[in-house]
């Protein structure tokens, strides 16, 4: 998953990419409005979590414009504004939820998890695929019930993949959301992930579309 | 007009009364005393012509002693103690002849001043009656040289001078009173329509309060129009004051608020044994600033200006904002019985907070439904607030509407939520109650002031 944070004060930017990084999420950071919106147009984040007092351009005006040019990642505004008019504005400028500061980093986690979850169409905080089985609030994965060790990568990857089901995705496209924008792209790691997931979920969990890319199936019966 | 001695138009009606009074007895006295000298100088000339004519018919038989030759044509000189007399005397007051009326009594007139030229006075008359007298020392020709001049006398009462004056002087009061009431009455009327500007600059900053209008609206005249003008700038920078103060103080709450963050998540970061201390620390800070943010602005507004608020477009925002922020728990708000026209009589934010706060306290706990209902009248608009969640007991209530009391630590949010709607509630002298409600959870009553709709 990879997040774009958008918060000018240099403590508390450094903090959330910290805090994001420990809790597995690729995150890229600016402090600047109009780069916000540039990003927010140009790069696929899974979700953004954007101040409103920004320096060149406030938060609400990037988010509108991003919903205007029909970018619709799930936005989570984190903001010291917390009069409910300044809510009811945010959500309908097209927010997906918000968090008054200051705030607690567990809280901000748990909320981000609901807005990435929902935005891939998941009522719930368990995933299932088949016998696998993933709880989103704990990074526990289980296969019949059996839990499974995953490392950091692994588990990042899959989850991705857990909350596209049935969507193909290519080698690109998972490098794209599993690292930020640093990063530099070795499609080659993708591949050995996915090799260790099959390995440790058992080789039908992760399907490759030949020429295409990877896709993880649908469950048949609900969870 | 409760206090008369500082009331504007009770002084002028006052000082204007005792002017009216004052120049209406000055001039009644004058008029009456004027009426009086002419009324007693038209007595004396009357006297007079009687004088002359007793002067003309009296005249001296051979043996020298004065005589009449005829009567005097008054028949009241003929009928004793009349009240009309006649005397011919020598100087000392001993009578010649005298009229019939005086009967046996003589006229004593007081001593003349100049012999020849006619005087009057005032004596006791032949009855105990006050007479005007008119009489003058002649010496006639008909007797010797030698002989003392002769004092020719006509008396008549005073009172038939005072029965002339009486009811001129009762239709002077009467009609001078007549027009000082008249006067005072249009004094009244004139002070009445003279301040109307100031009633209506009453009822103009009235409307203000009760927030119908924001100036002083329309044609002022011209003495009360730098009132007006000065009034309306005063309002606009009163109303500028308090809007700097408020983003003043908005600011410098959100100021706080990112570097309370920082901290927070720095020491939870870091761990160690004052973690939790700091933690809570940080939380009652974070409290405090909301607490005093809200009563900050809430009291801006409160009491100095009224505003107006339509209910209904509040609680359709906040609907929609709080299905969005519990889109997990798939709720359903609903709003029983038709919003109406309520119209609340205060600021929007402050009716936002409130409702904000309790209707997202209900979705937090309800388990599938919220209920809204309003009801206003003429004073007072209720707003109730159902819930079908786990509720509260009777000894919570308290609790939860006092400060920054969190009832369930593990639930999102503050505690000071209910608090501070209780806090704006009572600025607008309004009241939150906290009761069961028939839904099973917690019924949360808003009572706040209506305004017309």
């Amino acid at each position: 998953m990879r997040l774009l944070v958008v918060e000018d004060d240099p403590d508390l930017s450094e903090q959330l990419v910290d805090a994001l990084r420990d809790a597995g999420y690729a995150v890229d950071l600016t402090g600047d409005g109009e780069e916000a919106q540039f990003l927010g147009d140009t790069e696929p984040y899974d979700a953004v979590v954007l101040d409103l007092g920004l320096p060149t351009m406030d938060g609400m005006t990037v988010l509108e414009r991003w919903r205007e040019n029909g970018r619709n990642m799930p936005v989570l505004i984190l903001t010291a504004r917390d009069r409910w008019s300044d809510k009811v504005a945010g959500f309908d400028s097209g927010a997906d939820d918000y968090l008054a500061k200051p705030f607690r980093v567990e809280e901000l986690l748990a909320r981000l998890r609901a807005v990435i979850r929902r935005a891939g169409g998941h009522a719930s905080a368990v995933i299932g695929c088949g016998p696998l089985s993933i709880d989103t609030r704990t990074s526990r994965v289980t296969v019949d019930g059996n839990p499974v060790k995953l490392t950091g990568q692994e588990y990042r990857l899959l989850s991705y993949m857990a909350h596209n089901l049935g969507k193909v995705m290519s080698r690109t496209e998972l490098t794209e959301h599993l690292y930020d924008q640093d990063f530099d792209l070795d499609s080659n790691t993708i591949e050995v992930f996915i090799g260790r997931l099959r390995r440790k979920l058992g080789a039908d969990v992760i399907e490759t579309v030949r020429g295409l890319g990877y896709r993880m199936a649908e469950p048949e019966d609900g969870e | 007009m409760a206090n008369k001695g500082r009331s504007l138009a009770f002084r002028l009606v006052a000082g204007a009364a005792l002017w009216i009074i004052a120049a209406l007895a000055i001039g009644g006295i004058m008029i009456s005393a004027l009426f009086r000298d002419s009324v007693e100088r038209n007595f004396d000339a009357r006297l007079s012509v009687h004088v002359d004519s007793l002067i003309a018919v009296t005249t001296a038989d051979i043996s020298k002693r004065l005589v009449i030759s005829r009567t005097l044509p008054d028949p009241r000189f003929n009928i004793p103690y009349s009240g009309w007399y006649w005397q011919v005397s020598d100087p000392r007051g001993t009578p010649h002849v005298r009229s019939r009326s005086l009967w046996d009594k003589a006229l004593t007139p007081p001593q003349p001043v100049e012999r020849g030229v006619m005087q009057t006075g005032e004596m006791e008359g032949p009855d105990g009656e006050m007479l005007r007298i008119r009489f003058i020392d002649v010496t006639l020709p008909d007797l010797p040289v030698q002989s003392p001049p002769v004092r020719f006398a006509v008396a008549a009462r005073v009172s038939e001078l005072k029965a002339e004056l009486r009811p001129f002087n009762l239709a002077l009061v009467w009609s001078l009173g007549v027009l000082g009431l008249g006067l005072g009455v249009a004094v009244a009327i004139q002070v009445r329509v003279g301040l109307q500007p100031l009633r209506r600059i009453r009822t103009a900053l009235n409307n203000i309060r009760e927030g119908r209008t924001e100036h002083l609206e329309g044609e002022w005249p011209a003495e009360v129009q730098p009132l007006v003008k000065e009034l309306d700038a005063l309002l606009e920078h009163n109303a500028d004051v308090l809007d700097r103060a408020r983003t003043h103080v908005g600011n410098l709450a959100h100021a706080l608020k990112t570097p309370l963050a920082v901290l927070a998540n720095e020491v939870s970061r870091k761990g160690g044994p004052r973690t939790e201390a700091i933690d809570r620390q940080v939380d009652a800070m974070r409290r405090w600033i909301d607490h005093y943010l809200t009563r900050a602005r809430a009291a801006a507004t409160g009491a100095v200006l009224g505003a107006r608020t339509a209910v209904p477009p509040v609680l359709a925002d906040l609907r929609r904002t709080l299905l969005r922020i519990h889109a997990d728990k798939e709720l359903t708000i609903e709003v029983s019985g038709g919003i109406g026209v309520a119209v609340f009589r205060g600021e929007q934010q402050d009716l936002e907070e409130m409702l904000g706060n309790l209707m997202d306290n209900a979705c937090k706990w309800a388990s599938t439904t919220v209920t809204l209902s309003v009801a206003t009248d003429a004073e007072v608009l209720t707003i109730t607030i159902d819930d079908d969640g786990p509720g509260l007991t009777p000894a919570q209530y308290e609790e939860a509407v006092g400060r920054g009391k969190r009832l369930d630590e593990s639930s999102p949010g503050s505690g000071l939520g209910l608090a501070i709607v209780s806090d704006i509630a009572a600025l607008y002298g309004g009241e939150l109650k906290l009761k069961e409600s028939p839904a099973g959870g917690l019924r949360a009553v808003l009572m706040l002031p209506a305004a017309a709709g």
